[in-house]
């Protein structure tokens, strides 16, 4: 019963405290969306890779060079031998990348992110499998594993096992089983899953796998208590027995598979991290303000609270009752927190990290502990801020409370306003942070690129055509109608184009000086240079009507050009390094072009000759300098002619500047996340401090009444309520500009190219945090300037 | 009912000690109806709150219902309270977010009286205090002296031994003073012990005794009766 009592006045308080109330609402509402957001990003990533038993034994295999750079993958056989020879390995498998077949079923075809890999995988990894049998699936050669999201797509809701898959339109495979599909944090990436022997009895992958070429990642279980540095040394003797070159190397490293997704996505790992972070933060300023907000409140609730006492209340019913009060108000927010989270939040995450990491999506079914965690985290702020601001009245003598009175508060005022400093030089620190991250998004927006992306046109080349020779032969007409086109003002098929050059590097050195040189290089053709509008400053463009001789032809960038240590390209030869050694004829010479964004620097580059423009092994893209106005109907005309070949993916092509335009699509979001952070943390500290402020007017309200009977204007009672917060904000700027600067400073070290951070990005952030206190307060300090001086003073 | 010896109570600040009751002694016996008068400062309220046992004394007894009660912790204070004190104050100190009702069932919940009882008990105190059409209003839709009856009405509600009652008329015009000086009077009639504080000598004649305090002593003692 006296619960509904605690209700009912719960609720009619709250009404009557419209203000108060929706302050608290807005700010934990926003407050906990965001905990609510990154938490579950967070979650998911600890929860990615929570089917992997015993981590702590699993292993993976790196190659450390003599330089000290480390390569994840070692040579093919290298697994077999270990396997083989060493008796801690409990079990072991490669998950080989290596094509995606096309999987088809009926009338159904499909392509999937496919792995090869060994009979012992499942006992490697403790992948739970929907349908089928981990310990008999993938044993045979001509079996397959697939996700329920591939099955369902294929077989819709039917259970799948034991029915046939043809591999591109050649091969039966039959389905062993089907696994729950893969959280895109995981650290295991694959949808499909098909036996290494399958891979191992293709002619191109054995031609590969041998004990030179190093493309196989591999994982290890260990038994327990292994030494692990006796078996690297043991290994280490397997490679010293049958690596074909040893040159170069210095070990094979056993690398903890705990470490794995932060060793081979750091960002993703700075991201959770950061997340991590802002949740504490936001979490800490969420119930700063609502303490701030509750003690300005129950200021004005004492009398009722002595009232309450003096019928016979005991402390814990006044505490339960302030308790129920704030669940109220706690719960509400985290319902309005929820939907927010999911309808909005979740979707413009995916929006900003989902083409970069993987889009997630709340589940309740399995997702469950984290509304737990939710719920429970709403009981923690409930019991934190129901009872903290209360402990001070309920301690106090009823009389005291009974007259208004308050005790000494000095300390408490230390307390809140050193909260109020910390929020606020958070804030700068983000505004700063946004401010500098905008400049330098914008500035590698203007900084020239070297190359002319306007007006140019991309068309993926490679589409999976059924027939390769009618389709070589259909783009080779339409490419001619290219040439014949007048809107067309030059074009070229190559395997790179700027935005997309390979991590593809080789040895050259000058067949004169012996100078070597690291390049990297990739394959151009006619027209390159002249569609990008790259400027060519010495020599000449492939040419296709050299195209017998052309293979021996380079192209390369000043960077190499001075590398070298030449002056021009007049005459110069470069000689490819490894396996057989190849001397090519420096025929062109480009100006320096932005090829990556800007946080790379220009390298050395060299483009091979890919070919006659069409279809081909070396020829990734299409690439059309169109006439501006012109572009759809060149398009058009061109996708007549691809719909005309059979392929397995559509026709498509992209502006060339929306390219340019979404190498900075992750820095953007970040900017979004920065932004909303300095968003939410702003208002919410200017809520707690909009209580503090309502707190001080009222303890005041006998000093503000007698100021004014003594002649003190509006003006002057606003200073004196503001001054303090001023102060503090002026406090917070100091502790924060060397912070932000710091922070900014190092960051920006990560490009290139990079801005200078200016004095005036950090006067601007001071001046917003300013404004918006000033906005704040001044609201709060005339309204208490303005009462009545007769009303306050015969209140008290 | 009460008993107190020697009594003295001191204010403290920093430089200053003022004394608020100097010795002060006196008896209220069960049944009786006492008005304690005196200039402003003179230790009234501190000794109406002392008696309420919402403070304590620095010195000397305090004798409540036979019990010694001047150790008494704070738990042990309001436990006594509850069940044996009424409040009338100046300013009434209805909760604003209850109604007249709820305002008045309030210390009958504290002392976990049942539902259907508390509604009879309210009902029937209401009735007495002729608030009963008021019940579902909240204490701003009400005038001064429909306020200070409803106060009376919740000090009543449990049936107190003893009800200490800090200028109840202050706040209100001379009619509406009198209705509650008649209410208060008629509570005394039942047997309720009442101790009053108040400037109104005209209030004061209601009581049996008065009580005349100056600078924290009782100078005079008038028996009305």
């Amino acid at each position: 019963m006296m619960i509904v009592n605690y209700i009912k006045v719960a609720f009619r308080h709250l009404l009557k405290n419209k203000l108060p109330t929706s302050l608290n609402i807005i700010g934990l509402t926003v407050g906990l969306a965001s905990i609510m957001t990154l938490g579950f990003g967070v979650y998911s990533y600890y929860d990615a890779d929570s089917f992997i038993e015993k981590k702590e034994e699993l292993y993976t295999l790196k190659t450390v060079l003599a330089n000290g750079d480390e390569i994840d993958q070692t040579t093919y056989p290298l697994l077999g031998e270990i396997i083989h020879t060493s008796p801690d390995v409990a079990a072991a498998t490669h998950i080989q990348g290596w094509n995606w077949p096309w999987l088809k079923v009926e009338n159904k075809e499909l392509q999937k992110n496919t792995k090869y890999v060994d009979t012992s995988f499942f006992k490697v990894f403790t992948l739970p499998l929907k349908y089928g049998n981990p310990k008999t699936a993938l044993q045979g050669k001509y079996e397959i594993v697939i996700s329920d999201e591939v099955s369902k797509q294929l077989f819709g809701d039917l259970n799948p096992i034991g029915q046939n898959i043809t591999l591109d339109d050649s091969l039966n495979v039959t389905i062993q089983g089907v696994f729950k599909s893969l959280n895109p944090y995981s650290s295991l990436k694959f949808e499909v899953l098909l036996p290494t022997a399958l891979l191992e009895s293709t002619s191109d992958f054995k031609q590969g796998a041998n004990w030179y070429n190093s493309f196989s990642y591999n994982y290890i279980r260990l038994k327990k208590d292994t030494d692990i540095n006796k078996l690297e040394g043991d290994i280490w003797e397997i490679v010293m027995r049958n690596y074909e070159s040893t040159k170069g190397l210095e070990r094979i490293a056993l690398a903890s598979f705990l470490n794995y997704r932060e060793d081979y996505n750091p960002t993703v790992d700075t991201i959770i991290k950061g997340s991590i972070a802002t949740i504490v933060f936001v979490l800490i300023i969420v119930i700063i303000n609502l303490l701030n907000l509750n003690t300005s409140v129950i200021y004005n609730r004492k009398k009722e609270l002595a009232v309450r006492k003096i019928v016979g209340s005991g402390k814990r019913s006044l505490i339960a009752q302030f308790c129920i009060e704030n669940a109220m108000l706690v719960f509400t927010s985290l319902i309005i927190a929820g939907i927010l989270f999911i309808q909005v939040l979740l979707p413009a995450m995916n929006t900003i990290y989902g083409s970069r990491f993987g889009s997630i999506h709340f589940d309740l079914t399995s997702d469950y502990p984290i509304v737990i965690l939710y719920v429970l985290s709403g009981i923690l702020i409930t019991v934190i801020v129901g009872i903290i601001p209360i402990l001070n009245i309920i301690s106090m003598p009823i009389i005291l409370s009974l007259k208004g009175k308050s005790q000494n508060t000095n300390k408490s005022f230390f307390v809140r306003n050193t909260f109020i400093t910390i929020q606020f030089a958070l804030a700068i620190v983000f505004i700063c942070v946004a401010l500098v991250l905008k400049n330098q998004i914008q500035y590698m927006n203007n900084v020239p690129l070297g190359y002319n992306p306007e007006g140019v046109s991309i068309v993926k080349l490679n589409l999976d055509y059924k027939d390769k020779e009618a389709a070589n032969s259909r783009i080779a007409v339409a490419l001619e109608e290219l040439k014949n086109n007048p809107y067309v003002q030059s074009f070229s098929t190559t395997e790179v184009i700027p935005t997309s050059y390979r991590y593809n590097y080789n040895n050259f050195y000058d067949p004169v000086s012996k100078v070597e040189l690291g390049i990297r290089k990739g394959h151009a053709g006619q027209g390159y240079a002249e569609t990008f509008g790259i400027s060519l400053i010495e020599g000449r463009d492939f040419d296709e009507l050299r195209d017998a001789s052309e293979s021996k032809s380079v192209i390369i960038n000043r960077k190499a050009m001075e590398s070298f240590g030449w002056s021009s390209i007049a005459n110069k030869k470069v000689v490819e390094k490894g396996g057989k050694e190849e001397t090519y004829n420096v025929i062109g010479l480009l100006e320096d072009f932005h090829y990556q964004d800007m946080q790379n620097d220009i390298e050395p580059i060299l483009h091979y000759y890919g070919g006659k423009r069409g279809l081909g092994y070396n020829n990734s893209y299409l690439s059309i300098k169109i006439t501006p106005g012109k572009e759809d109907l060149v398009i058009n005309n061109l996708k007549g002619a691809f719909d005309d070949i059979a392929s397995r993916h559509e026709f498509n092509y992209e502006p060339m500047n929306a390219r340019v335009s979404s190498q900075y699509k992750l820095l953007n979001g970040i900017l979004n996340t920065v932004n909303y952070v300095a968003f939410i943390t702003i208002i919410i500290t200017c809520m707690g401090m909009f209580g503090l402020i309502s707190l001080n007017a009222r303890k005041r309200v006998k000093e503000i009444g007698i100021r004014k009977v003594l002649g003190a204007g509006t003006g002057t009672i606003t200073y004196l309520l503001s001054k303090q917060f001023i102060k503090l904000v002026l406090l917070s700027c100091v502790i924060a500009f060397p912070i932000a600067w710091y922070v900014m400073d190092s960051w920006l070290q990560n490009f290139a190219y990079r801005i200078d951070i200016k004095w005036w990005m950090f006067a601007a952030s001071g001046l917003i945090a300013l404004s918006i206190t000033a906005i704040t307060v001044g609201f709060r300090s005339i309204k208490a300037a303005s009462a009545n001086p007769i009303k306050s003073l015969r209140n008290d | 009912m009460i008993k107190i010896t020697d009594l003295e109570k001191y204010y403290r600040t920093e430089e200053v000690q003022t004394i608020a009751l100097n010795k002060l002694s006196f008896e209220v016996k069960e049944g009786e109806f006492v008005a304690v008068m005196g200039p402003s400062g003179c230790g009234k309220s501190t000794l109406l709150n002392i008696l309420g046992l919402l403070d304590d004394p620095d010195n000397g007894s305090f004798i409540f219902n036979g019990i010694e009660v001047s150790g008494f912790n704070e738990r042990k204070r309001a436990n006594l309270r509850k069940h044996n004190i009424g409040f009338v104050f100046q300013s009434f100190n209805l909760i604003d977010e209850l109604t007249v009702f709820e305002n008045v069932e309030l210390p009958l919940i504290y002392t976990g009286v049942k539902p259907s009882e508390r509604k009879k008990r309210v009902h029937e105190v209401l009735e007495k205090m002729q608030i009963m059409h008021r019940r579902k209003h909240f204490p701003q839709q009400l005038s001064g002296g429909q306020q200070q009856r409803v106060a009376v009405a919740r000090a009543v509600v449990n049936n107190p031994k003893l009800i200490l009652a800090d200028e109840p008329t202050g706040n209100l015009d001379s009619s509406n003073g009198n209705e509650v000086m008649d209410l208060l009077t008629a509570l005394n009639e039942q047997g309720t012990t009442i101790v009053m504080v108040t400037h109104s000598e005209h209030d004061a004649k209601f009581s049996h005794r008065i009580i005349r305090m100056l600078d924290g002593e009782k100078v005079t003692e008038n028996v009305l009766v």
